[in-house]
């Protein structure tokens, strides 16, 4: 009996677990204390991310009723207008939003329930499932391929900044100079190239990039690689007679870099704007000349001073950045013809008009973006020196 | 006045000046000369200039009339029509194009109605009647159509303000250019006949006022959020501030995609459901300018300017409007500037999803969904043509922006 309750509200036993924890060592430690408000904070934003996602819903044509008696009429039963009423009344739609709306959190907290997806007669859970990994994987594999590519370009392209001085040192030698000279160009040329190809990903929409690399393929006589698997592979199971398929694996990573490379393209041309803003931004600061002054000098002074503290900030945006990505992710979907948790998404929301299933994507995707905020939040206050002095005082 | 002097204070090589005017000039004045001195965005903003000029009086620019009526229906699919300067026949100092007819193709109507199942194998093995030869014109090199300039061709309405509640519609026909019979399609037509180069140009305009509207109406509601959140401050803040904080976690593209369903069940008319979008777009948008607007009012009630002007007995709302605002005042243009491609990218999106707005409705997002088809990929590749565009756009308005907030940037001259 209460082994059954307790396993049917997993979820707030969990949530409850942690809090009671982050207070019981924010009693003691001022950081902890930091995490626990954190932690509330993070659960009052969820609550309402819930209530926005739950009213947008609601504008959305058509109930679960209606659905439910549209697919009755398909087996072949005559449905009256009152049948629709009971059924309603039967499900609690006749309730006010706010009523439905606290059982659906509640259902949500008790137990990670999301409802059930009217158009796919099943539970949101279920409907979801792989797909929803599927996606995360997608946005994260975009956001590591962004990083990895804005990170070391955009400071590269920050060390073209301040340089003009080295032209006409007049401690060097013409020779020196004439080098000097060289190599500024080059990395002048090269910061030129990084800019435009940032303000070409502005530029050129996700849809348009994919649509543009299909195109491509058109031309060139070849198969696209749309969908996840051709045709071949598509049926074949992961584990076949012959143990595990290495061709279904090679099939697989020959089509998901195009997805993974175009929702990457416009995130890493905006993170390399912001990783070369912050870096100028940095190195203009007083530390950097003292840190000059004392004699650190090239990669050791870059390293150390001005890249080091443009980490936090760019670390900190990491949340927003995937919200971003997921952001463009549905339409690159349709382009591409993915099935994941996007596609899943625009289908429910555009051709279905599933609310469930869209409230409960939303609500995982704002979940996520929300972890990933906390979880830098905190990470940041305990290594960074500077975000721990301002967040724990004196 | 001042521009010419304050430009060369800026000059590079040139000596600094120690005149009046740079210490007199104006925040405007400042922010203008900086400006110019950056090549590219000096270039993006003819471009861009150019583009939205061209777009708003598309009427004139476009010899054909972009709508249904006006398309040309013995060249459907047809190809751009390439101006010439010269050619075998000489060389002619008026740009002229030539006759095109279409190839009718060769069905021989004889056979089959003999009931022969080989003329019908051949007729489709010959691929006449695939999409690729529909787009087979006839030149007739001999019969040149000499471009004219300044014509009159179908009316148009130069500005139509009836919309705003004025009755007023000025219309007028004549447009930049056309040919001496018959119509001119610079960049080829689609499958109706419609000409794409006339449809772009009025898609630049639609395109453009969306963001336009879409831009206002965020401007208001981040002033209303981040103006009454800093003004108070305390617990309205809180409150405000963690609503905020719970919008920009979702995903905008989809809630705009919920908020145009919801739309399409109002029967609304392509105007209204064109400022619907609009106003849909810039309401949601609300949470970054909102932010930045509380920060800076929290931040900027306590500086020392403020206090000076209270000491001298401003009252409050002179504060706010002639101290507060306008200290802000910079940033929120070149926020709004930086957002417009944002925008135009959401109105796009949308349309490109069937969401938006729909044929035949001239909008960017619109023609670029045809990108999508195989058979304009493969057979009419011209109607790529607004692709182009939109990337020249887009382009222009991230140039300009980027410059413009280099140049607002009071602590630019440092670097």
């Amino acid at each position: 009996m209460i082994a059954d309750f307790i396993a049917s509200t997993w979820l707030l036993w969990i949530l409850l677990s942690v809090g009671g924890f982050l207070y019981w060592r924010g009693m003691h430690s001022q950081y902890f204390n930091y995490v626990f408000s954190r932690y509330v904070l993070a659960l009052i934003t969820l609550l309402i991310v819930s209530g926005i996602v739950f009213t947008l819903m609601e504008v959305l044509p058509g109930d679960c009723a209606e659905k439910y008696i549209a697919y009755k009429n398909t087996q072949g039963e005559t449905i009256t207008q009152a049948d629709i009423a009971a059924e309603r009344a039967r499900m609690g739609l006749d309730q006010p939003l706010a009523v439905r709306w606290a059982s659906w959190v509640t259902d949500l907290t008790l137990k990670g329930d999301l409802g059930f997806s009217c158009a796919k007669r099943q539970s949101v859970n279920l409907a979801l499932g792989e797909r929803f990994w599927l996606s995360f994987m997608f946005c994260m594999a975009g956001l590591i391929f962004a990083y990895i590519i804005a990170v070391p370009f955009g400071i590269l392209s920050a060390f073209t900044i301040n340089k003009d001085w080295k032209d006409r040192n007049p401690q060097h030698t013409k020779a020196e100079r004439f080098v000097n000279t060289l190599g500024l160009s080059f990395n002048k040329l090269l910061d030129l190239q990084l800019r435009i190809i940032s303000y070409l990903g502005l530029a050129l929409p996700n849809f348009l990039l994919a649509l543009s690399i299909i195109l491509l393929y058109v031309f060139a006589g070849e198969p696209t690689p749309t969908g996840l698997f051709s045709d071949e592979w598509k049926s074949v199971p992961w584990f076949g007679d012959n143990g595990f398929e290495f061709g279904k694996l090679q099939d697989f990573l020959g089509h998901i870099w195009l997805p993974i490379f175009v929702i990457g393209w416009s995130a890493t041309a905006l993170q390399l704007q912001t990783v070369r803003a912050l870096v100028v931004d940095e190195s203009n600061k007083l530390y950097v000349d003292a840190a000059r002054a004392r004699g650190v000098d090239g990669m050791a002074l870059w390293a150390g001073y001005p890249v080091r503290h443009s980490i936090s900030p760019l670390f900190n945006s990491v949340g927003f950045d995937f919200q971003r990505i997921f952001n463009d992710l549905p339409i690159v979907a349709v382009v591409i013809g993915l099935t994941d948790a996007a596609a899943l998404l625009i289908e429910a929301l555009a051709q279905t008009n599933d609310q469930e299933l869209a409230a409960g994507i939303l609500f995982l995707v704002a979940l996520v973006v929300i972890s990933m905020n906390f979880i830098t939040d905190i990470v940041l206050a305990a290594i960074d020196p500077r975000v721990r002095k301002s967040v724990l005082g004196n | 006045m001042a521009i010419g002097s304050v430009l060369a204070r800026f000059g590079r090589k040139k000596e600094a000046v120690a005149d009046d005017a740079y210490y007199t000039a104006g925040q405007m004045a400042l922010i203008k000369a900086r400006f110019k001195r950056k090549t590219t965005g000096v270039v993006a903003a003819w471009i861009l200039g150019s583009l939205v000029f061209m777009g708003f009086f598309a009427g004139f620019f476009s010899p054909v009339d972009p709508t249904i009526s006006g398309a040309d229906k013995d060249y459907r699919r047809g190809a751009p029509q390439i101006v010439y300067f010269w050619d075998q026949n000489g060389f002619s100092l008026r740009p002229f194009t030539y006759t095109y007819q279409k190839e009718k193709a060769k069905i021989d109507l004889k056979a089959l109605a003999g009931g022969g199942l080989d003329a019908l194998d051949a007729l489709t093995s010959s691929g006449a009647l695939s999409s690729s030869s529909q787009n087979k014109f006839l030149v007739d090199e001999d019969k040149r159509r000499y471009l004219q300039f300044f014509v009159k061709g179908w009316e148009y309405s130069l500005i139509d303000l009836s919309m705003a509640g004025m009755d007023l519609d000025i219309r007028w026909d004549l447009h930049l250019f056309g040919v001496e019979n018959g119509q001119i399609h610079l960049m080829g037509t689609d499958e109706d006949g419609k000409d794409v180069f006339s449809r772009t140009l009025h898609a630049v305009w639609i395109t453009i006022s969306i963001a336009i509207v879409a831009l206002v109406v965020k401007l208001f509601t981040s002033l209303l959020v981040g103006g009454v959140s800093g003004y108070f401050g305390g617990k309205v803040d809180t409150v405000m501030m963690s609503i905020t904080e719970a919008v920009r976690v979702i995903p905008p593209i989809p809630i705009y995609l919920a908020c145009a369903v919801a739309l399409a069940q109002l029967d609304l008319t392509s105007v209204q459901r064109y400022f619907a979008i609009a106003v849909v777009i810039g309401m949601l948008d609300f949470a970054t300018l909102g932010r930045r607007l509380r920060t800076h009012i929290l931040t900027e009630r306590n500086q020392d300017y403020v206090l000076a002007a209270q000491l001298c007995g401003s009252s409050t709302w002179r504060i706010i409007w002639r101290h507060l605002v306008p200290s802000f005042g910079s940033y929120i243009i070149v926020d709004t500037l930086i957002n417009f491609p944002y925008v135009i990218l959401a109105e796009t999106s949308l349309s490109f999803l069937g969401l938006g707005l729909t044929e035949p409705v001239n909008s960017l997002g619109v023609l670029l969904q045809k990108a999508q088809d195989p058979d304009i990929q493969q057979n009419m590749i011209w109607q790529f043509f607004p692709v182009v565009v939109f990337v020249f756009l887009i382009m222009a308005f991230v140039f300009v922006g980027d410059a413009l907030r280099d140049a607002a940037d009071p602590y630019a001259e440092k670097k």
